[in-house]
């Protein structure tokens, strides 16, 4: 059984969803449980698999049986688990597994009357990401990338007034981005004749200086870039994650993106192979800057905001530059830094998400205003928040440190030095941001200590909010402590073999 | 039978869809730009006919011309049917024609890297698919060679596609269901026994569809049924048992479709095609072999291992079929009557 | 006059996929959007047959031969199934979005009575 593990990553979150959109129009407290357990499924196969592929490597697995053919290449469709991926399925896996627990409460209230399908969408999102992730074929990325946009399109929607904008924004932005990876993928087969990922690269090195492969490669970034909302493609995020429910947000913001920045990872070092990489200089610049300006775009537009949700939606955009940034270093820190803060940040997104969800539930609203004595309304929810907020500035020993030191050692090693200098201010801002926070929600209201002053009621959490977020924030630290194991068995094997140090 | 290009006939088509888009796109009546978007999508389909993609070309028939222009007009009868004319917003669309001529020129500086049109050993034509033409008998005995790609060789990337068909269909749901006290029940219930219907004035276009709506079924049934033969299979089938249920919607009265298939009826088997199609992979996986290896099914099914890919094949075919009906109706439902289930189109 | 042809089948299908990406990124009205989107993408899909096109080539459907079985094919007089197959499921994409949007674009109708960007961000600015 064990060699089917791989399929069953995808077939657990996919038989999920098909049971919950069925069992919701019989019991509808059902689908819930269905999806849960679709999940955990999904999750104990990606775990396995981590320590499969750490002792005996890539694991790949044929679909229909239909392996590679002499004399024609792999006729069917591959998906892999290598070092490059796994541990990004184990995470995916495991933050869906913890936000379904998570937003049980939310969907029960905000969603009254609507919630049929969420849970059944919310599944097939997973599904989505995960297929994204495993698969080994580049045309089937485009339909996973595909299930996991519709899904989310229709998960923004389940907020209201402002969010159908919102909602639709992303529809096209997201569109444009997959049809424009879908050309490049036109590109890349018209002159390789496979769609697999191990055949391809074999296949290019052999096609000397073509400017078709250079157009298709250039497109496929163009459409990773627009679907992770990379600058300038990054118009539609604050508004789709601020305006979405908070259970939509609580899914989507940690990974949709950095799924997409792992598409990018794969293309870029398994198809086309870094020393395609470090010939191309001027994407290589062009890269590097959008990265840069993304950061300090996100920082700013962070500081200037006065709602919760769009501040942590503006994280979001600046951590992306940091991803891609490291990724085009191409150099090893660098890119050890990149494929880490991919996991990395989406634990520290889901965390962020998660805390302020549950100020918004019990506050009913998320305005930095509103914040007022929050620190004594929800202690245990501020601890992990202000938990969180230091991974994101990269205190140690949370994970959030070891990238920034990684990204920083890569970025000087290659003298790319606007890098470094957005990284720093990046940090200076979200610090700036935790310490007004700190400000409003501790000093502006009477110390309830102080002899006189009135007691403020603890309100804290539902507990089925509180223990996820805390285990997520927690986690950060267990991420941070575990790096060295995880750089070392998987991280550093999944880098090629060709790169200089 | 030579298929084209004969390019008297390739360019003239090529020309009239460019000058489709550009009209459809230019129309300030939006009712006239879903017509033009139709006529559009009949030429596409002509031009890859031309090319030899007859199931792609039947597909976009159904698919492209048919249901997409009744979505869009579907969409614009609930709401304005003209759009008021805007003045100004210049600069932004002068930098969105630069940015975009821009990009343009980008994808024609690689069109010289391409092989020569229609080559038949070129990268594309002469890597894999070679395989696929030499072996379908061999593997599978069915003789549509893109029915064995389809379902067999790239059977994984239908499950999706069906998966994504779902998930319009009950993202739309989502979407636009208005739950109004009344249709809170779970189960719909009889419809009262004395329906008030609001049928279309035309007796000819009730009559008509009366005698169109079986023959267009049993035509469905047969494309799937003889997609291994001849083009079709589980989607056009499906758009077109969807298109038959459509009609009796639009000649009809939506209330009166809903009295044949209940709402929770269509939202459930939209879902069931999906399950079968999982299902049948599963099988797979029990009786040992890999998701959807159709061979392993082979004690089960009749016949030998290529007859049993066959039938695989078939079976999950169906499955596709029945969530596409479903969908494409469901769809049309909630696109018709603004979620509300009621009147429409 | 086939060199010309061959150049002239892609320029066409490049000036479609940039007629339907302007209209998505600088139309106003969300229904022509998505016509764009649709425009778009069946540009793709042409763009993706005009590579598995092959000249003089047939259907690939096989024929029985009269005694009743199936020789084997010449591969280089059948058209290419492959980019068929994936050009299906981009259709269906296709569809399954546009769907979405006018979904959408309707509710956002039944919001602000408008189907033009510009009113509906004056009206949730007011």
């Amino acid at each position: 059984m064990t060699d089917q593990l791989p399929i069953l990553v995808i077939l657990g979150p996919l038989l999920g969803a098909v049971f919950a959109a069925l069992g919701g129009w019989f019991r509808p407290k059902s689908s819930h449980p269905l999806v849960i357990i679709g999940l955990v499924l999904s999750f104990v196969a990606a775990l396995k698999l981590v320590f499969t592929v750490a002792d005996t490597g890539a694991q790949k697995y044929w679909l229909g049986g239909w392996g590679s053919k002499p004399g024609y290449g792999v006729v069917g469709i591959q998906i892999t688990v290598d070092h490059l991926n796994t541990l990004l399925l184990a995470a995916v896996s495991g933050i869906a597994l913890l936000t379904a627990l998570y937003t049980k409460r939310l969907v029960d209230t905000e969603l009254a009357g609507r919630q049929r399908y969420f849970y059944a969408l919310f599944s097939l999102l997973v599904t989505g990401l995960l297929g994204i992730t495993i698969t080994g074929d580049i045309f089937n990325l485009y339909v996973f990338m595909e299930i996991a946009a519709l899904s989310s399109y229709a998960l923004i929607a389940y907020g209201k007034g402002r969010a159908y904008m919102a909602a639709f924004n992303y529809l096209i932005m997201g569109t444009m981005g997959a049809c424009l990876y879908l050309l490049g993928v036109g590109f890349v087969f018209a002159k390789s004749g496979t769609l697999n990922v191990d055949d391809i690269s074999i296949i290019l090195p052999t096609l000397g200086q073509s400017q078709a492969v250079f157009v298709g490669f250039a497109l496929i970034l163009l459409g990773a870039w627009a679907k992770m909302a990379l600058f300038p493609f990054h118009g539609w995020l604050p508004n789709a994650y601020t305006y979405s429910p908070t259970a939509g947000a609580a899914i989507l913001a940690p990974l949709a993106t950095k799924v997409a920045v792992y598409a990018m990872l794969r293309i870029m070092l398994t198809v086309y192979s870094v020393d395609y990489i470090l010939n191309s200089p001027s994407i290589q610049s062009i890269a590097l800057g959008l990265s840069t300006i993304a950061i300090v775009v996100g920082s700013f537009f962070s500081l200037s905001q006065t709602n919760l949700k769009k501040i942590a939606s503006y994280f979001v955009v600046s951590e992306i530059g940091y991803m891609v940034g490291g990724a085009w270093l191409a150099n090893k820190p660098g890119l050890t830094g990149a494929m880490y803060h991919v996991v990395a940040d989406a634990a520290m997104t889901s965390a962020l998400f998660m805390a302020i969800g549950c100020i918004a539930y019990r506050l009913g609203q998320s305005k930095l205003d509103g914040l007022k004595g929050v620190f004594f309304k929800m202690p245990v929810t501020m601890a992990a928040f202000v938990f969180t907020m230091a991974a994101l500035i990269g205190v140690p020993p949370t994970c959030g440190f070891f990238s920034k030191w990684y990204l920083i050692q890569g970025a000087v090693q290659a003298g790319v030095w606007h890098f470094v200098i957005a990284l720093l201010i990046s940090s200076l801002v979200k610090a700036i941001i935790l310490f007004r926070i700190v400000e409003i929600g501790y000093n502006r209201v009477p110390h309830p200590a102080v002899d006189g002053n009135p007691a403020i009621p603890c309100n804290e959490a539902p507990l089925g909010m509180l223990i996820p977020t805390v285990a997520m924030a927690l986690g950060l630290v267990a991420i941070g402590l575990a790096t060295s194991p995880l750089v070392n068995t998987i991280i550093a094997k999944a880098l090629p073999a060709t790169l200089t140090p | 039978m030579p298929s084209l290009p004969i390019w008297q006939f390739d360019v003239p088509l090529l020309i009239l869809v460019v000058l489709f888009a550009v009209v459809a796109l230019s129309i300030r009546n939006l009712m006239g730009t879903a017509i033009v978007f139709g006529a559009y999508s009949f030429m596409m389909c002509l031009i890859w006919a031309g090319m030899g993609a007859v199931d792609v070309a039947f597909t976009e028939a159904a698919v492209g011309a048919g249901v997409s222009t009744v979505f869009i007009v579907s969409t614009i009868y609930n709401t304005s049917a003209t759009m008021p004319p805007r003045p100004g917003g210049l600069p932004f669309k002068l930098f969105i024609g630069v940015v975009v001529t821009l990009t343009g020129v980008f994808l024609l500086s690689a069109i010289p890297d391409f092989p020569k049109w229609g080559e038949p050993n070129s990268p594309a034509n002469a890597t894999v698919a070679p395989y696929y033409i030499s072996n379908t008998i061999a593997d599978a005995h069915v003789p549509n060679i893109v029915t064995t790609v389809l379902a067999d060789y790239r059977g994984f990337d239908t499950l999706l596609e069906t998966t994504v068909v779902f998930i319009a269909c009950i993202a739309i749901y989502s979407i636009l269901r208005v739950d109004e006290a009344r249709s809170k029940t779970e189960d719909s219930g009889p419809v009262d026994a004395e329906p008030h219907y609001d049928p279309s004035d035309s007796l000819i276009v009730r009559q008509a569809s009366r005698f169109m709506v079986p023959f267009m079924q049993l035509f469905a049934l047969y494309v799937i049924a003889h997609g291994h033969y001849s083009p079709g299979g589980g989607f056009q089938g499906g758009v077109i048992l969807g298109a038959s249920l459509i009609l009796v919607a639009i000649s009809f009265d939506l209330k009166f479709l809903l009295a044949q298939w209940r709402e929770k009826q269509i939202m459930l088997m939209v879902a069931w095609g999906v399950f079968l199609y999982a299902v049948v992979g599963l099988g797979c996986v029990f009786m040992g072999g890999n998701y959807l290896d159709y061979g392993f099914l082979n004690p089960v099914l009749p016949g030998e291992q290529d007859m049993a890919r066959s039938h695989g094949i078939l079976l999950v075919e169906i499955g596709v079929g029945i969530t596409v009906m479903f969908s494409m109706i469901g769809i049309h439902i909630n696109l018709a009557s603004n979620g509300h289930f009621d009147r429409g189109l | 006059m086939e060199n010309l042809i061959a150049n002239f089948n892609y320029v066409i299908v490049v000036i479609l996929m940039m007629i339907g990406l302007w209209s998505m990124l600088a139309q106003k009205n969300l229904i022509k959007k998505c016509i764009g989107m649709a425009i778009f993408q069946t540009g793709i899909i042409l763009f993706f047959i005009s590579i598995g096109a092959k000249d003089n080539a047939l259907i690939p459907i096989l024929t029985e031969a009269s005694d009743h079985k199936y020789h084997d094919p010449d591969v280089a007089k059948v058209a290419n199934p492959l980019t068929q197959i994936l050009m299906l499921t981009a259709i269906v994409v296709g569809v399954a979005t546009l769907g979405v949007g006018l979904a959408l674009a309707q509710k956002i109708y039944r919001e602000y009575s408008s189907f033009d960007e510009d009113e509906i961000l004056n009206k949730q600015t007011k």
